[in-house]
């Protein structure tokens, strides 16, 4: 038998960053490959910015309302539940690879456990980007107007991406636990609640009632005010400061929640 | 030897879910190029034995320790030893051939530049070239258990766990498979191979243990195992004026045994080694043997000896109504077994 | 004279005309109260076409409340009480989604074939499968309607009002369900009939149950004026706010009942499609 490329070769260690980027690449593969599983996280968002803003449009004529322009409002919500949901789109293809056995073989693999981790959360914000682009775009197309210059993309794209890395945690974090489709209900459900509890439809000065009282204290609606900055005003740091340190707390919280999660899977 | 001299070493290893106690106390000592094989009816705690010697589930108690390393505190060195193959062939349908060992390459840190190479070595190796560029999904059973094997070796380790590795495969993909394990134990490696099999476990394992509801009841050589159960039967044919004789003679080596009618049974004291002599004594008696076949006690033998039922065939632990489903898969809490354990 | 005996109930008197037809009444019960117990039995998928109307509702009166008073918006004592029929058409298309998916089951996992063998009648299967959707959308629209009445909405149209309303609840889901059963017979597919899910979100949206058609403009208005859920929405919707009217009655009864028009003959004919492939 002829001797193996490995003979004489030096072993490496694998690296945190070499294990994730081969785990992204693969995530990015079944983009290609499986488009329907994709689809409806394109198509869902897009969607909803044109029937939210189109069917509650005339809601920016109410007192206080901070734009003229529904889709001004809407869009950025669109962008962000798409980044959501292509965050726990990871947590549904975990499941997947939890089911046939496949997770186990990468569970084997000596590389370090926060690839298993850090692969998905890099395909969830390519994703994230590619949905928030296609959202713009038809935004733009529908009438959407930058308030607060290219730095509002900035403030846009960053508050996705946030989102995208909370969702991530929270998807990835039920798979583990569930290891079934029973997780993704709860994935779906979670989300949804969560976003839709704060300043999704009307910013806080407009709600009234129980709705003001949760969306207060909810860190999304401190989110939602980042991702809008630059489409219903001028960027501020009160407006911006709030939304970063959201993502940071709720993001580093839930990828912990994951991380934990997978390390119960060896118990 | 030291713990640490084997490649595979575990004792008093136990595993509990809730209640259930799917391994209760199994010891192994697995020499340096050996093949191994751990023979048991579905439910008996191989898989589970297998998925803590392979970092996949904690031991409730107990130490294990392979290629040198503990499975609990140096899990990752572990990891970088061992090849494993599950029990299901663990494959990304979505992704080629090629793609799933480039993947598995990078996550074993194997060099950028070599990645490639030793890809369609492994793929030139358990002969899957031709199919490396389609996706997996497309591929025959055989071919993912191949790929499978593949993938499990993409770092030469010196350690290989192969965990019912043709189970659902038809017999000609089976025969391969055994070909190809028979070539890497060969080259050296060591390995550990769970079956529910008989055959299997009697072709290619140099040592077996038997395991049954968690324990190991008996280990050791396949031909020693089987000596235990009982001497061989070495049945015989010879024409009807000369059964009388023909059984003088065979009472010199042997009890006589009921064999089908118009057969001879002796079982043989001495053993197999015992043939010769007893086909020199019916020439020298001269006696016509118009047959002669020699029946091994069976490791279903040296199954129903140890645990009191067979493996195989009527009264099976492997027949739906022997089943206990304990064993889970994947870390999940075991199925309850409705009709409780034997 | 004579009976025609059908093929498939050899143990029937031929003499006895009517023993035939309760033969087929009993197996369309049988059929209708297993769908309704496949319903009752399976709380997570009935759970969610309950709590997300109502959900949304909340939502609505607590973000919405001071849209109200904006010009389009029909004098109400609150936007709860515009929820109501907003509620009852969103819960009952998703939930007929639920029996449109049952079928389709049955047919992937061979129950269908086991009917088709048995000497049950043809169309006791669709009627079954339709019963079980238009009981449950009854059942929801009542739910709806004692829930908004806790939470202050005050129903103008009366006793006879929540009955148009709970008979729409009914029609819908007879009507939605049939094209949901001919999506079943069409494709034998679960995943199939989920699919449809979106489209029915769509057409939600897309009309006058969130938000008047009067508060719309452009492209979107146009699509909400001609879409029929807007008008079955606001025959509803009048009920609440307004009081018994004879427009509002005909709107919530006669366009469920247009829709099912169209849909039950779809469902029929695919059901003819599939038996004429065995």
């Amino acid at each position: 038998m002829t001797a193996s490329v490995l003979a004489n070769a030096p072993s490496t260690r694998t690296t945190l960053f070499g294990a994730s980027f081969g785990l992204m690449k693969r995530g990015l593969q079944r983009i290609l490959r499986l488009p329907s599983a994709f689809f409806p996280a394109l198509a869902m968002p897009i969607f909803q910015s044109i029937a939210f803003s189109g069917t509650f449009f005339a809601i920016t004529k109410i007192p206080g309302f901070p734009t003229d322009r529904s889709i001004n409002w809407f869009m950025p919500l669109g962008a962000c539940m798409g980044s959501a949901f292509s965050g726990v789109g990871l947590g549904f293809a975990l499941i997947g690879d939890i089911e046939t056995g496949f997770f186990d073989r990468l569970r084997m693999a000596p590389a370090p456990r926060n690839a298993l981790i850090l692969g998905p959360l890099l395909t969830a914000w390519f994703r994230t980007v590619l949905v928030v682009t296609a959202v713009l775009v038809v935004g733009f197309i529908l009438g959407a107007r930058l308030t607060g210059g290219v730095l509002g993309l900035l403030t846009l794209y960053v508050a996705s991406l946030g989102i995208a890395t909370m969702a991530t945690g929270w998807g990835l974090g039920l798979a583990f636990r569930f290891r079934d489709m029973r997780g993704a209900a709860v994935m779906q459900l979670g989300l949804f609640v969560s976003i839709f509890l704060s300043s999704a439809q009307t910013p806080l000065n407009v709600m009234q009632g129980w709705l003001h009282a949760v969306a207060r204290f909810n860190p999304i609606t401190n989110v939602l005010r980042l991702a809008r900055q630059g489409f219903v005003g001028e960027l501020t740091w009160s407006g911006s400061w709030g939304g970063l340190v959201a993502i940071a707390v709720m993001g580093a919280l839930l990828l912990v929640f994951a991380r934990r999660g997978l390390d119960a899977l060896d118990k | 030897m030291k713990r640490d001299d084997y490649p595979i070493f575990a004792e008093g290893l136990v595993r509990h879910f809730g209640d259930v106690k799917a391994v209760d106390g199994v010891d192994l000592q697995v020499e340096h190029g050996e093949m191994f094989g751990f023979l048991g009816p579905n439910g008996a705690g191989k898989s589970t034995t297998v998925r803590m010697l392979t970092t996949l589930l904690r031991p409730t108690a107990g130490i294990a320790r392979v290629a040198g390393f503990d499975v609990v505190t140096q899990a990752d060195d572990v990891r970088r030893s061992i090849g494993v193959a599950l029990q299901d062939a663990a494959i990304d349908p979505l992704m080629t051939g090629s793609e799933l060992l480039a993947l598995q390459a990078v996550l074993y840190g194997i060099p950028k530049s070599k990645v490639k190479q030793r890809g369609d070595e492994l793929l030139e190796r358990v002969g899957l070239t031709g199919a490396a560029g389609r996706r997996v999904g497309t591929y025959s059973g055989g071919m993912r258990r191949r790929l499978d094997l593949a993938l499990s070796l993409i770092h030469q380790p010196s350690v290989l766990f192969l965990d019912e590795p043709t189970t659902g495969l038809d017999p000609m993909s089976r025969l391969a498979l055994w070909e190809e394990v028979r070539r890497l134990n060969a080259e050296g490696t060591t390995v550990l191979l769970t079956t529910q099999y008989l055959e299997e476990a009697d072709q290619l394992a140099d040592r077996i243990a038997i395991i049954d509801h968690g324990h190991i009841v008996r280990q050791g050589v396949p031909r020693d195992l089987k000596a235990q159960v009982g001497a061989p039967t070495l049945v015989i044919e010879v024409p009807p004026d000369q059964v009388e004789a023909a059984q003088a003679v065979l009472l010199r080596f042997g009890e006589l045994r009921t064999t089908a009618e118009g057969t001879l049974g002796v079982g043989l004291t001495d053993g197999a080694e015992a043939v010769s002599a007893v086909v020199r004594a019916l020439d020298e008696a001269q006696l016509r043997m118009q047959h002669l076949e020699l029946n091994e006690p069976s490791l279903d033998d040296v199954f129903a000896e140890a645990t009191g039922y067979r493996l195989e065939g009527e009264g099976s632990a492997n027949l739906p109504e022997a089943q206990g489903d304990d064993a889970p898969v994947n870390g999940d809490k075991p199925k309850r077994s409705r009709r409780g354990r034997r | 004279m004579t009976a025609a005996i059908s093929p498939l109930e050899p143990f029937v008197d031929p003499t006895a005309d009517h023993r035939v037809d309760r033969h087929v009444w009993a197996q369309t019960m049988a059929m209708s109260k297993r769908s309704v117990i496949a319903i009752i039995r399976q709380p997570a998928l009935v759970v969610p076409s309950l709590v997300f109307p109502l959900f949304f509702a909340a939502l609505g009166s607590s973000s919405f409340s001071r849209a109200t008073g904006l010009p389009g918006f029909p004098k109400v004592d609150s936007f709860l009480a515009l929820t109501l029929a907003a509620s009852v058409i969103q819960g009952v298309l998703f939930g007929s989604t639920n029996g449109g998916a049952a079928l389709a089951v049955d047919i992937e996992n061979g129950f269908f074939d086991r009917l088709l063998a048995s000497p049950t009648s043809r169309i006791s299967i669709l009627v079954g499968s339709l019963a079980g959707s238009s009981l449950f959308g009854a059942a929801q629209a009542l739910f709806f309607t004692i829930v908004m009445m806790i939470f202050g909405v005050h129903l103008y149209g009366g006793i006879v009002g929540l009955l148009v309303i709970v008979v729409a609840g009914a029609l819908i889901g007879l009507s939605i369900g049939a094209f949901l059963a001919a999506m079943a017979l069409r494709t034998g597919s679960a995943e199939a009939v989920q699919g449809v899910f979106p489209l029915l979100f769509i057409t939600l949206f897309f009309s006058s149950a969130f938000f008047p058609r009067e508060t719309m403009r452009g492209v979107y208005r146009t699509i909400a004026d001609i879409n029929p859920v807007s008008h079955l929405y606001e025959g509803m919707r009048d009920l609440v706010i307004d009081g018994l009217s004879a427009g509002a009655v005909a709107k919530s009864l006669l366009i469920p009942i247009a829709i099912g028009f169209v849909s039950i003959p779809i469902a029929l004919s695919q059901l003819r499609r599939r038996l004429k492939a065995l």
